[in-house]
C-alpha cells in the first residue's frame, strides 16, 4: 500500500497541539505519523494532561478535605502517567516484532494523545462532579459516579489510541492483523495495571470518618470494592 | 547465404541445424562449466544471498489488506488529515474554564460556614462508612465507639482521651440509627503493672482498686481491656474508692 502524502507543519505554540488534538486528531495523528515535532507535542500532552488531571484530583480530593483535594492533584497524574510508562515498552516491543516501524517516541506520542484526551474529558466533567458533591450525601453514590467518568474518559481515550494506531501503520499491511489483535490486548492490559495501580495509590476521594491518608494500606482489591459500593449502594449490604 | 536461411529457421523452431551437427564443432570460446572446471572466487560484487529454504507459511507474516470498514475509516481520517485548522479561540477557551474550575474549588474549601468549606458544610451530609473505631453520639450524652458490630459506651473522659480520640472523630447521629447496634462492653480503662497482681480502673485521673476475680467479672470486664503500664506510673496516679466500696484500703502496685 503506498504511503500517504506527507504533512506539512504549522508553527504553533504548545497550546495550539493541543487546539490541533482537540479540533483534527486525524491531522495530528499524521504529523506523528510523519515525525512532525513530536518532541514538541509529548511536551505539550505531558504539561496540560498533567495540569488537567491534577486539576480534576483536586475536586474529586476536595470531597474529604483540602490536604486530600491536593493529595489527589498529584496522585492522579503519576496514576496515569505511571500507568503508560508500565505499559509503553510492552506495546512498543510487540509492534517493532510484528513489522511496524513506529520509533518509541511515535509511541509515546501517541499513547500520550490517549492520555490527554482522557484527561480533556474529566476536566469536562469536573463540573458535573462539583455539582453532585455539592448535592449528594451518599459517598457510595459519589464514588461510583466517578468510576463511571473515569470508564467514559477512558474509551474515549481507547478509541483514539485505536485511530492513531491504524493512521499510523495503515500503509504498513505485513502483520497488521497480529497487530490490531495485539492492540486489543496491550488495552486490556492497560486498564487492568491502571486499575490496580489506583487501588495501589488510594485514596483518592477520601472516605468520611477516616483520617487523611496519603496512602490507604493494601488489601483487598479495585474490583471487590467496587462491587461492595455497588452493593451498598442497592441496599445489599452495608460496606465495613 | 542458404546456410544462414536454414540456421536462423532451426533457430526458430528450437533445432539444431544439420550443417552445424555434421561438421565438428569449431572451437567455442572456454566457457566456465561448473562440471567441467573450477568456478573462480566471487568476488564482492558477484556474491548473491544463499538461497535458505522458505519457512513455512504460517511463520511468514503476510501482507494482511485492510478490511472495507478500515478502508473507509481511513480515508476519511486522511481527508480530515489533509485540512489545515484554523486558530480559534478553544485556546483561551480551555484556559478559562480550568481557571474556572480551579476558581471554583477554592471557593467551595474556603471555610466560610462555622470554620466549615461548603463542600463539607451541608447538613445532610451525614454519610460515613460503618467501621471498627467509628465514634457515635445520639441525643443522649453517651459516647460510643463501634467495634464488632456493637456498640461500647466510653465510660469515662479518661477513657475518651485515654484511647486517643477526639471530640472531631465524633459523630452526631440519629438515635434510630445507634439503636440498630446491640450494647457492647462499656469502654474502661484498666490498668496493671507486671510485678503487681492488683487491677485498677481509672476514672477521674484516679486509680480504682478492684478487689478480685469475681468483682472484675461482675463489672463486665475482660482480660484483653487491661492495659500494662510501668509500676511507678501506676504508683503516681492517686487512690479512688475502691471497688467495691467497702473494699478496704487499696493495696499499691
Amino acid at each position: 500500500m503506498s504511503a500517504p502524502p506527507a504533512i506539512v507543519s504549522q508553527p504553533v505554540g504548545l497550546l495550539g497541539e493541543m487546539e490541533l488534538l482537540l479540533r483534527n486528531r486525524f491531522r495530528f495523528f499524521a504529523e506523528i505519523r510523519d515525525g512532525v515535532d513530536v518532541p514538541r507535542k509529548i511536551r505539550a500532552m505531558f504539561l496540560y494532561s498533567s495540569l488537567f488531571l491534577a486539576t480534576f484530583g483536586a475536586v474529586i480530593g476536595s470531597e474529604h478535605s483540602v490536604w486530600q483535594a491536593l493529595a489527589s492533584s498529584v496522585k492522579l497524574p503519576l496514576l496515569f502517567l505511571i500507568t503508560l510508562l508500565v505499559c509503553l515498552p510492552t506495546l512498543y516491543f510487540f509492534n517493532t516484532i510484528f513489522q511496524a516501524s513506529l520509533s518509541l517516541s511515535q509511541n509515546l506520542a501517541l499513547l500520550l494523545s490517549a492520555v490527554t484526551m482522557t484527561a480533556i474529558v474529566l476536566l469536562a466533567f469536573a463540573p458535573v462532579t462539583l455539582f453532585f458533591l455539592m448535592t449528594t450525601s451518599q459517598y457510595q453514590f459519589y464514588k461510583l459516579l466517578n468510576v463511571a467518568i473515569f470508564a467514559i474518559a477512558g474509551w474515549i481515550g481507547m478509541r483514539q489510541l485505536s485511530q492513531g494506531m491504524l493512521m499510523l501503520t495503515a500503509h504498513e499491511r505485513r502483520g497488521a492483523r497480529i497487530r490490531g489483535r495485539i492492540l486489543q490486548v496491550w488495552i486490556l492490559l492497560y486498564a487492568f495495571v491502571g486499575s490496580q495501580l489506583a487501588w495501589t495509590l488510594r485514596p483518592f476521594f477520601g472516605a468520611p470518618g477516616l483520617p487523611f491518608e496519603l496512602f490507604r494500606g493494601l488489601g483487598g482489591n479495585f474490583y471487590t470494592n467496587i462491587f461492595a459500593s455497588l452493593g451498598e449502594l442497592f441496599g445489599f449490604f452495608t460496606v465495613r | 547465404m542458404l546456410r544462414e536461411v536454414l540456421a536462423r529457421q532451426a533457430a526458430q523452431m528450437g533445432l539444431r541445424p544439420e550443417a552445424e551437427a555434421s561438421q565438428p564443432e569449431s572451437p567455442t570460446p572456454i566457457q566456465p562449466a561448473a562440471q567441467q572446471m573450477p568456478a573462480p572466487p566471487p568476488t564482492a560484487t558477484q556474491l548473491e544471498p544463499p538461497k535458505t529454504p522458505l519457512a513455512p507459511a504460517e511463520f511468514q507474516e503476510t501482507e494482511d489488506p485492510l478490511s472495507p470498514a478500515e478502508a473507509r475509516e481511513l480515508a476519511e481520517f486522511n481527508q480530515w488529515a489533509a485540512q489545515v485548522v484554523a486558530p480559534s479561540r478553544l485556546p483561551r477557551t480551555l484556559t478559562w474554564f480550568m481557571l474556572g474550575v480551579l476558581g471554583l474549588l477554592v471557593l467551595l474549601n474556603i471555610p466560610l460556614f462555622n470554620g466549615l468549606a461548603l463542600a463539607r458544610a451541608l447538613p445532610d451530609r451525614q454519610a460515613f462508612i460503618i467501621r471498627d473505631g467509628l465514634v457515635l453520639k445520639g441525643s443522649g450524652p453517651e459516647i460510643y465507639v463501634l467495634e464488632d458490630n456493637t456498640k461500647r459506651w466510653i465510660s469515662s473522659l479518661d477513657a475518651f482521651e485515654h484511647y486517643g480520640y477526639q471530640w472531631n472523630d465524633v459523630h452526631l447521629v440519629e438515635d434510630d440509627f445507634l439503636n440498630q447496634f446491640p450494647d457492647g462492653r462499656p469502654l474502661h480503662v484498666l490498668l496493671k503493672c507486671g510485678a503487681s497482681p492488683h487491677i485498677y480502673r481509672l476514672e477521674n485521673d484516679r486509680k480504682r482498686w478492684i478487689k478480685d476475680i469475681p468483682t472484675f467479672e461482675a463489672e463486665g470486664h475482660l482480660w484483653e481491656d487491661v492495659r500494662f503500664v510501668s509500676c511507678a506510673h501506676l504508683r503516681t496516679i492517686p487512690d479512688g474508692p475502691p471497688i467495691p466500696p467497702d473494699a478496704g484500703s487499696p493495696p499499691q502496685p
